[in-house]
């Protein structure tokens, strides 16, 4: 499943871009592949990071994979609740499985990004 | 490419392969996508079906299906098969009564596991021999070596060959009506479901009375069938059927409908490895040799090595690593409730002063803990034990933090998580 008006990586995170805040998270497709998610690892509120820098870690019993940031910015809030219910990214990834967000500090790294439509030609073409 | 030079050491490098679909890959196909399967041993398999933990929960309170098509099955048959099989492996063969199975190793003669395996006898002179998927081509490069008299099968008489041979037939093709692919129905329910699709009252009765480790051949609703007690999940109720490859995705189809009812359903590798596990089981290249070479006595299964027999390929390593080896395989319970990091392969194995004293070699969740085969200090594997683990570095991220991303033994290192050593091995 895609969600039209994100924004998405080739590393299968998505981006919700309103004004200069982004959401991030990781896609259906990836909590797909991990399989039942037991542990994230959040960034630390305030930490600055590059695009394509390490966000966190999301684990399941199969396998560990890392959370790059779509985006330039600082992070300003991240969802702790996935420290108690991790299964919350399998269960809705693009909604209540929501990672963190970052206020984007280069807006130009948007650029970057892939549309809903190209990431879905993206996953098609794998 | 073959090496096996004084040392004994078998040495074999397999070619990479494109990985193909199993027999019941359409079958696979009409219940989950394609990117559900991954390689295993060449071939594309499914993860799972439903969830790894609803598919671990099946096998302990109903049963499971589980595609094992992509198995080794050889055929050793001829008047020299009981004498071969018992000089190329660990066990004893010998004494194998027909009707009945046997665990055992095919070791080199410098004494490394080249394979566990599973010796079925279904005649005086006729064995069926399971072997691990990704260890066949091996196995049959090593099984040709012997039959044409080019390894070395004794360090200290190199020149010593094995005699007479049988012959051996790879079942899974090119033998025509006598071709079998495995099938495993794991669990307490998988008797009921049998017994209701075998058609003759002779066969029936027999298969009532079926031991562990024992075969019948028979029918399951017409199709023919070896169906043995055996399985890799630790389910004292537990078969593997061995069926024409023709006709396993008929059975496949079948098994799933008459077991609904049952609550019987498809499990793929995740449930296959968290079953293992959570018994004790070894998988070979984790629990048996691999990277620190485990032999059977380590892996907690010296009495499937017949120190005592006159020969076995391996022997004579055998007999002193029997004496002397100071790592052994453990089990150990950790919490793994949601929040918990996951334990994995590579984490350090801690005593009560922190010091390494081993590491994990395979790990799986089960409810709200986790169970982690370990690789430990003998001394220390005592069930009961409180015994520390360190977590390895998993990304980059970590590393920067100041978390190791490999552990050696004795070294100190800070606890992340506690856990208890618990019995070797459980049954279902």
């Amino acid at each position: 499943m895609v969600i039209e008006g994100l924004y998405y990586t080739e590393e299968h995170e998505w981006a919700k871009i309103e004004g200069d805040v982004a959401t991030i998270g990781i896609t259906d497709h990836a909590q797909e592949l991990l399989g039942e998610i037991t542990f994230v690892e959040l960034p630390m509120v305030n930490k600055e990071v590059v695009q394509k820098g390490e966000l966190g870690v999301v684990e399941s019993s199969k396998a560990a994979s890392d959370v790059y940031s779509p985006v330039a910015g600082k992070i300003t809030k991240v969802n702790s609740e996935l420290e108690s219910a991790p299964e919350k990214i399998n269960e809705d990834c693009y909604n209540a499985g929501w990672i963190c967000t970052i206020k984007i500090t280069d807006k130009s790294t948007i650029d970057n990004l892939m549309s809903s439509k190209q990431y879905e030609a993206y996953l098609k073409s794998m | 490419m073959i090496e096996n030079g004084v040392s004994g050491r078998f040495v074999f490098k397999e070619s990479t392969k494109t990985p193909s679909g199993t027999v019941l890959f359409e079958q696979h196909l009409m219940r989950i996508e394609k990117s559900r399967m991954a390689d295993f041993a060449g071939y594309l398999m499914p993860l799972w079906f439903s969830s790894i933990s609803v598919e671990h929960k099946a096998v302990r309170e109903s049963a499971g299906l589980f595609d094992c098509t992509h198995m080794g099955v050889l055929e050793f048959d001829g008047e020299h098969a009981p004498d071969f099989l018992d000089a190329i492996t660990t066990n004893n063969i010998k004494t194998l009564k027909i009707g009945f199975a046997k665990y055992s190793y095919i070791l080199d003669a410098a004494g490394y596991v080249l394979d566990d395996i599973i010796i079925y006898r279904r005649k005086e002179n006729n064995f069926m021999v399971v072997v691990n998927a990704a260890n066949k081509t091996k196995i049959q490069a090593w099984l040709k070596a012997l039959q044409k008299d080019e390894a070395i099968i004794d360090t200290e008489k190199p020149a010593r060959k094995l005699q007479d041979k049988p012959v051996i037939r790879d079942l899974l093709t090119d033998c025509g009506q006598d071709c079998r692919v495995d099938i495993a129905l794991q669990g307490p329910a998988s008797k009921e479901l049998l017994f209701s699709m075998i058609e003759a009252q002779e066969d029936k009765q027999q298969f009532q009375d079926m031991k562990s480790f024992s075969l019948i051949e028979t029918g399951l609703d017409g199709i023919n069938c070896i169906i043995v007690q055996t399985g890799y999940t630790g389910s004292k109720t537990g078969y593997e059927l061995f069926v024409h490859p023709s006709k396993a995705a008929e059975l496949w189809a079948l098994l799933l409908e008459k077991g609904k009812s049952l609550n019987i359903i498809p499990c793929g590798l995740g449930a296959r490895d968290s079953l293992r596990i959570e018994a004790g089981l070894p998988l070979y290249g984790h629990e048996l040799d691999g990277e620190f070479n485990i032999n059977p006595f380590e892996a907690g299964y010296g009495w499937a090595v017949k120190l005592e027999k006159d020969f076995f390929i391996g022997q004579a390593v055998m007999q002193k690593k029997s004496q002397n080896y100071n790592m052994q395989v453990a089990r150990i319970e950790f919490p793994g409730q949601a929040g918990i990091r996951p334990v994995r392969q590579h984490d350090g194995i801690l005593d009560k002063n922190g010091i390494c004293i081993g590491w994990v070699l395979s790990c799986a969740k089960v409810d709200e803990k986790q169970i982690a085969l370990v690789y430990i200090s003998k001394n220390i594997a005592e069930e009961n034990r409180q015994i520390g683990l360190y977590y390895t570095a998993r990304s980059k991220m970590q590393v920067e933090k100041g978390k190791k991303s490999k552990v050696e033994k004795n070294q100190e290192l800070e606890t992340d998580i506690s856990g208890t050593i618990i019995t070797r091995f459980e049954k279902f």
